[in-house]
């Protein structure tokens, strides 16, 4: 591949990450990764340290939108994010120490849980926790947001087992070089009862950071190319803004499912590649 | 007062993300720029080493208007964004005198910068 058709083509890749990520609330990485080191044959390592700051642009890209509306909980995200920024240093030492087959397999598994979890219905808990936990209240977790002129207060609880889980989210985003966002909106939503908006708004706020910390490993070993990374960048930019504006003319639920079948499919050829096969 | 700070704290916040984007994005469209017009040619990847002496190799670089100093600019401006943004809000909560979220601010702060200067002194 000559190096203008690569620029091309992981420009092209960012785009469709960030669209993707924009209207179906999946992460780039898992469109990333499988691009970098499928198409482009690129050593793992270095599709992770891209990844991850794609990562990071689709998070800065989204979060002016939830400024001001109450939506992303600054609090819980900074409690929250020192077990995601811990996990995520723990993952990053940890994967330049095993088989990159391995993570091939970590990685597989993950995109497969991600495409099931879009095919289940979502029923969120709108009326949130009845009661703040004693480590919330002692925290000042709970928060209101802002929905359709009013502000709605929501309650918080399961502090201590959501942290719990932000380690493995953490160390799976460095490791993987995806957001973990379904892991991190899955902890927020089932375990301390969020209104579903506040966690996935909080979850964008924190996937960012947690890029940060393990993305500042992977460059600083020289596992960030610049011609690569550089389009991806834009590329997720672009993308997350064209998705923005298409979210309301193009039937989302159906191309979240649409998209959760590609993922099936990559998730087979991963797990293949981890196998040897 | 409590208000007041908030609002401020809101405005530094979107600055912050609108100033890293454009910046970001001119920086690697520069670099995109220098890359075509140099005949679209394979340049190596920037070498290992602290954030500090990546710093001191991409001035170097971009003085002599290589395409890999101004996409790297871009890339460090994206990487930076969140630790500026979780600064900011160390800031704002000890005006606020929240001296819980300061530690908290803090911690996070000192995570991620622990994974900025543990490179490989390969420069």
């Amino acid at each position: 591949m000559t190096p203008l058709l690569m620029v091309i083509v992981v420009l092209a890749g960012g785009v469709l990450a960030g669209v993707i990520g924009a209207l179906t609330g999946l992460g780039g990485g898992l469109v990333i990764v499988p691009l970098l080191t499928l198409v482009v044959h690129l050593p793992l390592p270095e599709a992770v340290g891209v990844s991850l700051l794609g990562v990071i642009a689709t998070s800065i890209g989204a979060a002016p939108r939830f400024v001001g509306t109450g939506l992303s909980n600054v609090r819980l995200a900074l409690v929250l994010q020192v077990a995601a920024s811990s996990g995520a240093l723990l993952g990053a030492l940890v994967a330049h120490n095993i088989p990159t087959k391995t993570l091939f397999l970590i990685f597989g598994l993950v995109m497969l849980y991600s495409a099931v979890m879009s095919f289940l219905p979502s029923r969120h808990d709108d009326a949130g926790a009845p009661a703040d936990s004693p480590l919330a209240t002692r925290l000042r977790l709970a928060s209101r947001y802002r929905n359709d002129g009013g502000w709605i207060e929501y309650k918080v609880q399961g502090v201590a087992p959501a942290f719990g889980i932000m380690v493995g989210a953490g160390m799976l985003s460095a490791m993987l070089g995806i957001g973990s966002g379904v892991f991190k909106v899955l902890a927020m939503d089932k375990l301390m009862r969020l209104p579903f908006k506040v966690s996935a708004a909080t979850s964008n706020f924190m996937i960012g950071i947690t890029a940060a910390t393990s993305a500042g490993y992977y460059l600083s070993h020289g596992e960030v190319p610049p011609l690569v990374a550089a389009p991806v960048i834009l590329g997720v930019l672009w993308g997350a803004y064209l998705g923005g504006h298409w979210m309301k003319v193009l039937p989302v639920q159906q191309l979240r499912r649409v998209f959760a079948v590609v993922l099936c499919f990559v998730a087979v050829d991963m797990l293949l590649k981890g196998l040897g096969v | 007062m409590k208000e007041r700070l908030e609002a401020q704290r809101r405005r530094i916040t979107v600055v912050i993300l609108r100033l890293s984007i454009g910046l970001a994005v001119f920086s690697i469209l520069v670099g995109l720029a220098l890359f075509l017009a140099r005949g679209a040619v394979y340049f190596p990847r920037t070498p290992s080493g602290r954030i500090d002496q990546i710093l001191i190799y991409i001035w170097s670089e971009a003085r002599a208007l290589r395409p890999s100093a101004f996409m790297d600019a871009g890339i460090l401006v994206i990487l930076f964004t969140p630790l500026a943004r979780l600064v900011s809000g160390v800031v704002a909560n000890a005006r606020m005198r929240d001296w819980l979220y300061v530690v908290v601010g803090l911690l996070v702060v000192g995570l991620v910068t622990i994974g900025l200067f543990t490179g490989e002194t390969g420069i």
